[in-house]
């Protein structure tokens, strides 16, 4: 879908999605109090607001959608970035519902903005003027990158009317503690949450303290025992705990494999196959071959000379041949069935040495 | 022929892992071959330990920062066999009661001095995982020799 939508022309893959747009609508008017809840919309009263903005979505979608398909690929690493954008959380499951609801926003933002001045409310949206910076860029979500690369392309689109909307911003909203003056062509808009410091250096270290908390809880699943634990510093003695128990573990075991004497007939192939019956790729039959292998250390511990190995080796290969050949194995449990078919096979070779022997005598003597 | 190709696929990467492990061993085994002294089976332990950890690194690559430092730690001390280790030691003179929490998992993770919190966090999962399987490598291959 966002490959069709790069292209402007493409007229008729934007409708699409344009509907799509439309049909999420009531969803995206639940969320976003997050916008609105500076200026205190109702919903009712967005959806008002958002309809007339509606019609102009076709318009600016477009040249929206160019900037987009940076930002997107983005979203679904960044579940959490919601947090910040609560009005986007929603929507990041879906990515074109998040697409959306991008777009959705954007719209969403400027129609608000519009109402401002009738309003008279003064909000941290102005954060958005705020955040210039572009070192934020770098913390901030995705999100809010496309919907500053938005801003920026839009304005470069369609210049006045944006331009317009922060000025009434800067102009309108006295408690705007750092409203920078005239828009600069390259603004980083940043959503702040209601009630919070809107300094691009606190919105840095807000993204910052989340990408961490989502690191954390990344590991509070990695470790055992970890999800009665909250507080960064409880987890981190967890952690640090649990990667020194699992050092150790190594250790031990490296000095439990020391101490053990390898058996004479150590073979790579049979201890790769009964120990990772699971990885034995589907040849022949896959399940005979991995619980062959599996009896196969059995087998080495029986007293059998050790002219078996030599066959043992080359019993893998054809197990199921020998399986069908012992015919005359009574038992049908498998072990019983392999030391069958390696005393078979033991035989084997011997048998085709008296047949030869006996072909050349006959021979001879005829 | 395909049967030899029938009893495991490497290119999963545990097994790859375990294969290099064992191969490791292998080497490490036919070099002294069932010694009791308990100063041999020390170093010896000490080699496997080496392999288990090398195995583990190899496996990843160099994708991550841990791997590439076990890597340049090995190479290193190949290289220089006593010079590394005793620059090594010295390093960590803090007292453990100034080291902040993050210090200490910069300690256990390596490669982890150079990382700053988040990145280290990033890198602390990813060897608890390859340290973990690495883990359970091991204890199959020593239920293995158990059994025999």
């Amino acid at each position: 879908m966002l490959h069709c939508l790069r292209s402007p022309e493409d007229f008729a893959a934007i409708g699409r999605p344009e509907t799509m747009k439309w049909l999420h609508q009531p969803q995206k008017f639940q969320q976003p109090s997050f916008h609105s809840k500076s200026f205190g919309f109702s919903q009712s009263s967005q959806i008002d607001d958002l309809n007339s903005v509606l019609r102009e979505i076709p318009n600016r979608s477009m040249k929206a959608e160019n900037s987009w398909d940076n930002g997107l690929p983005g979203l679904g690493d960044f579940p959490t970035a919601g947090t910040d954008f609560r009005g986007h959380g929603m929507g990041f499951e879906l990515p074109e519902i998040a697409g959306s609801s991008l777009e959705m926003d954007h719209s969403i933002s400027r129609t608000s903005s519009c109402p401002l001045p009738d309003l008279g409310a003064a909000t941290s949206v102005d954060g958005r003027e705020l955040a210039g910076r572009n070192s934020v860029k770098k913390r901030k979500a995705e999100v809010a990158l496309t919907e500053e690369c938005k801003d920026q392309k839009i304005k470069r689109d369609e210049e006045e009317e944006e331009s317009k909307i922060e000025e009434k911003h800067s102009e309108i909203s006295p408690n705007a503690s750092k409203v920078s003056g005239s828009p600069k062509p390259d603004y980083i808009h940043v959503r702040a949450r209601r009630g919070q410091a809107t300094d691009s250096h606190s919105l840095a270290e807000r993204a910052r303290r989340e990408k961490i908390s989502k690191k954390m809880k990344y590991l509070q699943d990695l470790v055992p025992g970890c999800n009665k634990i909250t507080g960064k510093a409880g987890m981190l003695d967890e952690i640090i705990n649990y990667v020194q128990s699992l050092q150790r573990q190594v250790e031990f075991l490296s000095l439990k494999l020391a101490t053990m004497n390898p058996r004479t007939d150590f073979n790579l192939d049979t201890f790769l196959g009964k120990e990772f019956p699971a990885y034995v790729a589907a040849g022949f039959p896959t399940a005979a071959a991995s619980s062959e292998m599996a009896n196969l250390p059995f087998l080495q511990f029986q007293p059998v000379p050790q002219g078996i190995t030599s066959c043992e080796l080359h019993m893998p290969i054809d197990p199921p041949q020998s399986a069908l050949q012992m015919t005359t194995s009574s038992s049908t449990s498998v072990p019983e069935m392999f030391t069958n078919s390696t005393s078979f096979s033991q035989v084997q070779p011997f048998t085709t040495w008296d047949t030869d022997l006996q072909s050349l005598y006959t021979g001879e003597f005829q | 022929m395909t049967s030899n190709r029938v009893f495991f696929n490497t290119s999963s990467r545990k097994a790859r892992c375990a294969r290099r492990f064992l191969q490791s061993l292998l080497r490490i085994r036919q070099r002294r071959p069932g010694s009791l002294s308990s100063e041999e089976v020390r170093q010896r332990s000490r080699r496997i330990k080496m392999a288990a950890y090398s195995s583990m690194a190899c496996t990843v690559g160099s994708r991550r920062a841990w791997s590439r430092a076990i890597i340049f730690r090995l190479q290193s001390r190949a290289g220089r066999h006593g010079r590394m280790r005793r620059r090594c030691l010295g390093v960590k003179k803090k007292p453990s009661r100034e080291m902040s929490q993050a210090d200490r998992l910069r300690d256990l993770v390596p490669g982890g001095e150079a990382l700053d919190f988040c990145n280290l966090l990033e890198e602390t999962a990813h060897y608890i995982k390859c340290l973990s399987s690495q883990v359970e490598i091991m204890k199959s291959i020593a239920d293995i020799y158990c059994r025999s």
